[in-house]
């Protein structure tokens, strides 16, 4: 376990075992629980609007969340818990906004998801960036860094909010496996075998909001991970989402603990934002998966 | 064809719009000027008497005031705050987006920039509009008086800006010889009467001072030693491991609201076992103007009270 400061493996001094328990390994843990939340979140995306590009960054839902927890951060910064249920709440209707608007009564296609996901996206961003604009200078600068994505803050609250919201989001997402599986030949044919639609519906876009609102509460937008993570265990473990739900989960969580140790470590005692490290990271691999395939 | 008539009267307009200002400067009277050099080391031609003034820093509007000068004000932004009088004067928006229409609409003889307000993209904008601007780039508590003393000098108040700057001297002096000659550089020697202390600027996510920002000089002429001097960059976010480790016998709280207590990663160091936590008004702190030997006199004494009796 890599950190700004060097611990020995035996014998910690009490000063170095507070940094051990206390500030580096809730700080892993909850990069794990993002990693495998934000990871679900896109594979099961991914799977239900049968589109590659679904991930929580590009269809608005990580901004709803970002404007939920701004919100909640501006008129309820004293109850801690507000962030996660606003965060939750933008999450889902973020997720509920994009789909109504690309469900046009002959289904829904490729390009009307895309691009909805970008009006809400940039209509979202640009209500966050009138806000900050609006909030005070000290307010701001804690908020801009955390928009970036920010694994700094892990308080034994939060990371036990995020390790139960991963939990959840999985089961959940991965319960609707099979009938996922039937859902990416098309949801009439998945109807035909008897798939309630709707049903799965509800409960992956619950799954996913749940996944990407505790995530993003916790540790703001940290972008690539739900589109990067599940494309690569598909081309490992085939497109089985029984494999493919569970894996993610668990790459998505050493995904985002490699880019946050990174972050942690690379310019200590300072340190840089994880957000930036996976889209640094992110960006280039997936541009290499568009061209193999 | 409707279209593209009106895309042309458009740009007519628009071409219109932007010629006509350049013909104005020609026209009026060349006044007499001097050339100053700026911290920059550009050299600024200044009207030698000046009757408007607007300052892009909060720190540079409590200057012109200190010096003598603040009725001449005529644009400041909606940071300037102190004195009291600042409030009242026209505001020309914030430190980092000033509106360059409200400002060439003042017509001031002379604009004030801070380089922390990173104008000087815009100089050119206003340099095209024959209004002069003066970068002040102070790093030091030494460069905030010869601020002053340059301010006053452009501003033809010379005598009280050495007088205000004399006092400051005066009163950095008396820190000075109160601490009793405690080095005010270098590496902490064993017990050399320097307290080992941190600067919180933000309590989450964790900001402090580094090696480029003021305060780390402030700091040492108060008798203390910033753990987190050799830090590059001003104000650098710094890791929560580091900070634990760094054990600081003193704490100081640059105040605001989420700023008012010390981050959890300090519980038990020595600086909030023994209580040793200051808060000092975030506006005095953060801005190198004439106020910053009042944040040095308060964190003199706050590590210091025996020297100070």
């Amino acid at each position: 376990m890599l950190g700004a400061e060097r611990l020995p493996l035996l014998s910690l001094s009490p000063e170095q075992a507070s940094i051990l328990y206390d500030i580096r390994l809730p700080r892993v843990f909850l990069a794990a629980c993002v990693g495998a939340s934000l990871a679900v979140a896109g594979a099961g995306l991914q799977s239900l609007l049968r589109n590659p590009l679904a991930e929580p960054y590009l269809l608005g839902v990580s901004n709803g969340a970002a404007l939920g927890t701004l919100l909640a951060f501006w008129m309820f910064s004293m109850f801690e818990f507000a962030r996660p249920i606003m965060a939750f709440a933008g999450a889902g209707l973020a997720t509920i906004a994009v789909y109504r608007m690309a469900k046009s009564r002959a289904g829904m296609n490729v390009e009307r998801l895309v691009l909805s996901g970008v009006i809400v996206t940039t209509f979202l961003s640009s209500v966050i960036v009138m806000l900050t604009t609006l909030l005070d200078a000290a307010k701001l600068r804690s908020f801009t860094f955390w928009l970036l994505g920010d694994l700094s803050q892990a308080t034994s609250g939060g990371v036990y909010l995020s390790f139960g919201a991963a939990i959840v989001a999985t089961v959940l997402i991965a319960s609707q496996a099979r009938a996922l599986n039937l859902m990416m030949i098309g949801e009439r044919d998945a109807a035909d075998f008897g798939v309630e639609v709707s049903r799965v519906r509800f409960i992956v876009f619950g799954g996913a909001s749940l996944a990407v609102g505790a995530s993003v509460a916790a540790s703001g937008s940290v972008g690539y991970v739900g589109l990067i993570v599940p494309h690569v265990i598909r081309m490992i473990v085939g497109s089985d989402n029984r494999l493919v739900v569970p894996f993610s989960a668990i790459a998505g969580a050493i995904f985002v603990v490699l880019a946050d140790t990174i972050a942690r470590t690379t310019i200590a005692p300072r340190e840089l934002p994880v957000g930036a490290i996976t889209a640094l990271i992110g960006a280039p691999l997936f541009i290499w998966l568009l061209r193999k395939n | 064809m409707k279209l593209k008539f009106g895309i042309i009267v458009l740009c007519l307009f628009l071409v219109g719009c932007s010629n006509s200002k350049p013909t104005i400067s020609p026209l009026t009277v060349t006044p007499e000027k001097r050339a100053f050099t700026d911290d920059l080391g550009r050299t600024v031609s200044v009207p030698t008497e000046i009757k408007r003034i607007v300052s892009l820093a909060p720190s540079a509007t409590e200057m012109v005031y200190a010096v003598g000068a603040g009725d001449r004000l005529v644009g400041v932004t909606t940071f300037c705050n102190y004195p009291e009088q600042a409030l009242e004067v026209a505001k020309v928006g914030d430190t980092m987006t000033p509106n360059m229409e409200t400002i060439v609409a003042l017509k001031p003889d002379v604009v004030l920039v801070s380089t922390a307000s990173q104008i000087e993209n815009f100089t050119k904008t206003l340099e095209q509009n024959g209004i002069a601007v003066y970068v002040m780039n102070p790093t030091h508590t030494a460069d905030v008086l010869k601020s002053i003393k340059s301010i006053g000098d452009i501003l033809g108040t010379v005598a009280s800006a050495n007088r205000v700057a004399d006092e400051l001297e005066r009163r950095q002096a008396a820190i000075r010889s109160a601490l009793g000659g405690m080095p005010e550089s270098g590496p902490m020697q064993f017990d050399d009467g320097r307290i080992r202390l941190f600067v919180q600027i933000s309590r989450e996510p964790l900001f402090t001072i580094g090696k480029g920002s003021f305060l780390s000089q402030v700091v040492a002429a108060a008798g203390g030693i910033s753990v987190t001097a050799d830090v590059p960059t001003a104000y650098p976010k710094i890791s929560k491991e580091t900070a634990l480790s760094l054990r600081p016998n003193a704490i100081i709280l640059s105040d605001s609201e989420d700023n008012r207590e010390p981050n959890e990663v300090f519980a038990n160091s020595p600086a909030v076992k023994n209580g040793r936590v200051l808060r000092v008004n975030a506006d005095i702190l953060s801005r190198p103007g004439p106020r910053l030997i009042d944040a040095m006199e308060q964190i003199a004494r706050f590590l210091h009270p025996d020297k100070f009796r």
